[in-house]
């Protein structure tokens, strides 16, 4: 049994595995296949300020080895998080990552300061490819990243800040430095990279916004170089994903710098995949005569 | 709800382009209603996403579904043979509850028909089934004697080639000796449960009516939020876990 334990803006989490954003909930419906304490942390459903209902359906198609979503930012809102999901990730020991969008600088701020103190990181999702209020605005330009970045830190006192990266840019070096220099305390990527499939009979895109986010296995090389190339350009920590199907790939993504990882997709192929990642994981850090997992981080040397 | 292992203990062609397929669980998963659903793997890893099949059969530990090949997903799945594993996630959804009931209208069309059958077979002791099905055509009839287990059947087929020409839903209206029913259940393709609401309407028919809808999915489980429906008083409902029966006046069709 390697020690898995690892720790990100003095936040200490059991495990380095995170379920990410928008393919767990809240952690309940998870939670009734099998005990959610044993994953490292959760990151909430992308919320914004008001309860919003989300795009039209189908919002969901497939590719080899990926997937396309196209949700919409549903979410019950901020506040309904805060009086009825918070208590019950508490309860469970996991680190509690709230995911936050917003259309415009002041709901960014206001988000942040309604859960200021309440979570134990605010992930600003900056780089939902579906939506206007997704932040995807923000998510492109460096200069934007560092005024959203800006915005929301001075709103959060308490508690740490994750900037959510999106790959669909010119230089995630250049976004990655623009959010560490607007005070994020750490940086997530990769979000999804915008696709489409079409439905032949009907000539129209499957999915009814036409586009959505591609995820899965058949991203994973994009995103462990995505996540290399950010974590040689800051400082600050790094919570990798895209495409995480087992603890190797989670062993990857540290290897490349992360000091955390989140998985997504794989929850969909595997509903049991978390709790395997992480027993992979600690399998192979065994199997490499490896005591702690930290060990592994940023370890990678270029040919 | 577990996510397990299952072996393929059969997997054949019972009418056109329609296979059962049946699973040995290797864990007990407890009651599987009819009209809750599993999500299986389809047994190739380039596919992430499980396809939802309604359950059409359980005895202990053995569970059959029936597909019918449309896509990639079904299309793979036809080439599973005994022994295989497969991964399968269930039970899912809330299925048909009718414990209030005793005299059931069942109205069902297409790949609609397994989760019905299931139901059937769960009460067919205690209850009596009044059962309107529609077909494409003759080669797409199948499962007579499971469906023959309703006190009174009526086959329709789109072109006539068995039964009566016509489809399910005009089949019960026109039904001049229909049996006085306290619920009807039906499950089928979207334009026949838009078809079903209007007509009910139409006939001031107010006795409960539940539907069972289907939407693409990726949990399966309420997390996702992709599978949503429209309900009639604005809000979204999970197809995966507040359905995917509704009460048919609850959903907008
Ligand atoms: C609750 C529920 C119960 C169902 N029960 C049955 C059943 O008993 N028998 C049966 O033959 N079919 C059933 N279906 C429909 C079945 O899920 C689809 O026909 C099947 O997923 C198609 O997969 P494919 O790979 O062949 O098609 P593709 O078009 O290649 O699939 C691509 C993606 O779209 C999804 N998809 C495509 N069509 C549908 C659809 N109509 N509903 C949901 N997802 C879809 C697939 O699951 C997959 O994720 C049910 C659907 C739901 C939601
Ligand atoms: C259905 C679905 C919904 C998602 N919703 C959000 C969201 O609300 N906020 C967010 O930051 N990312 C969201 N994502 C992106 C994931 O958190 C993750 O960045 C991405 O899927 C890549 O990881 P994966 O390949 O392991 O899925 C969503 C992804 C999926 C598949
Ligand atoms: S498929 Fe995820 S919520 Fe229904």
């Amino acid at each position: 049994m390697a020690d898995l334990k690892i720790e990100i803006c003095g936040v200490k989490l059991k495990n380095p595995v995170i379920a990410a954003s928008g393919t767990f909930g809240f952690g309940r419906e998870y939670n009734e296949i099998y005990d959610i304490s044993v994953i490292g942390g959760v990151s909430s459903k992308g919320m914004t300020l008001k309860p919003r209902l989300g795009n039209a359906v189908p919002r969901i198609a497939e590719g080899y080895g990926v997937i396309l979503n196209a949700v919409g930012l549903q979410n019950p809102g901020v506040e309904h998080f805060i009086k009825h999901d918070l208590s019950f990730l508490r309860e469970k020991g996991v680190a509690v990552i709230a995911n936050v969008a917003g259309s415009t600088l002041d709901d960014y701020g206001e988000i942040c300061a309604a859960l200021n103190g309440l979570a134990d990181f605010v992930e600003l999702n900056i780089s939902c490819p579906n939506v206007k209020a997704g932040g995807m605005a923000f998510g492109i330009k460096p200069e934007s990243i560092n005024e959203v970045t800006r915005v929301a830190k001075s709103s959060l006192t308490k508690t740490p800040l994750m900037v959510k990266l999106s790959p669909n840019v010119e230089s995630i070096t250049a976004n990655a430095r623009a959010a560490e220099k607007g005070g994020a305390d750490c940086i997530s990527l990769v979000n999804t990279f915008t696709g489409m499939v079409i439905d032949l009979e009907k000539r129209k895109p499957v999915l009814a916004n036409n586009t959505g986010g591609v995820s899965g296995a058949g991203i994973k090389p994009i995103a462990v170089k995505m996540v290399y190339e950010a974590c040689q350009a800051v400082d600050i920590p790094v919570v990798g994903m895209g495409g995480i199907m087992s603890g190797e790939d989670a062993v990857e993504f540290m290897m490349a710098g992360a000091k955390a990882v989140q998985v997504g997709t794989a929850n969909f192929a595997d509903a049991n995949a978390m709790p395997r990642i992480i027993s992979e994981m600690n399998a192979w850090l065994d199997n490499h005569g490896i005591k702690s997992v930290n060990e592994i981080i940023g370890t990678v040397r270029m040919n | 709800m577990k996510d397990l292992t299952a072996i393929v203990k059969g997997n054949e062609e019972i009418a056109e382009k329609i296979y059962m397929l049946t699973l040995e669980l290797t864990e007990d998963v407890g009651a599987v209603r009819g009209g809750q659903f599993v999500n299986l793997s389809v047994g190739d890893g380039s596919m992430l996403l499980r396809r939802p099949l309604g359950v059409c059969k359980t005895d202990g530990r053995l569970l059959s579904v029936c597909y019918q090949v449309k896509g990639r997903g079904t299309e793979r799945l036809t080439a599973a043979k005994e022994g295989d594993e497969l991964k399968v996630l269930l039970p899912l959804g809330n299925g048909f509850l009718l414990d209030k009931y005793k005299n059931i209208a069942v109205i069902g069309g297409g790949v609609g028909i397994f989760p019905l059958i299931a139901t059937i077979r769960e009460h067919c002791a205690d209850k009596n089934f009044y059962s309107y099905i529609g077909f494409r055509n003759k080669s797409a009839v199948c499962l007579l004697d499971e469906l023959g287990k309703s006190k009174s059947l009526t086959v329709t087929t789109d072109d006539g080639s068995y039964g009566i020409k016509g489809n399910a839903v005009s089949a019960y209206f026109e039904d001049v000796n229909k049996p006085a029913a306290d619920a009807i259940i039906a499950c089928g393709p979207p334009v026949m449960l838009k078809v079903l609401k209007r007509e009910l309407k139409e006939h001031g028919v107010n006795i409960p009516c539940f539907v069972s809808l289907e939407e693409r999915m990726g949990c399966g489980v309420g997390a996702c939020l992709v599978c949503v429906c429209k309900k009639t008083d604005g809000e979204n409902a999970r197809v995966c876990k507040d359905g995917p029966v509704f009460d048919i006046n609850e959903v907008e069709l």
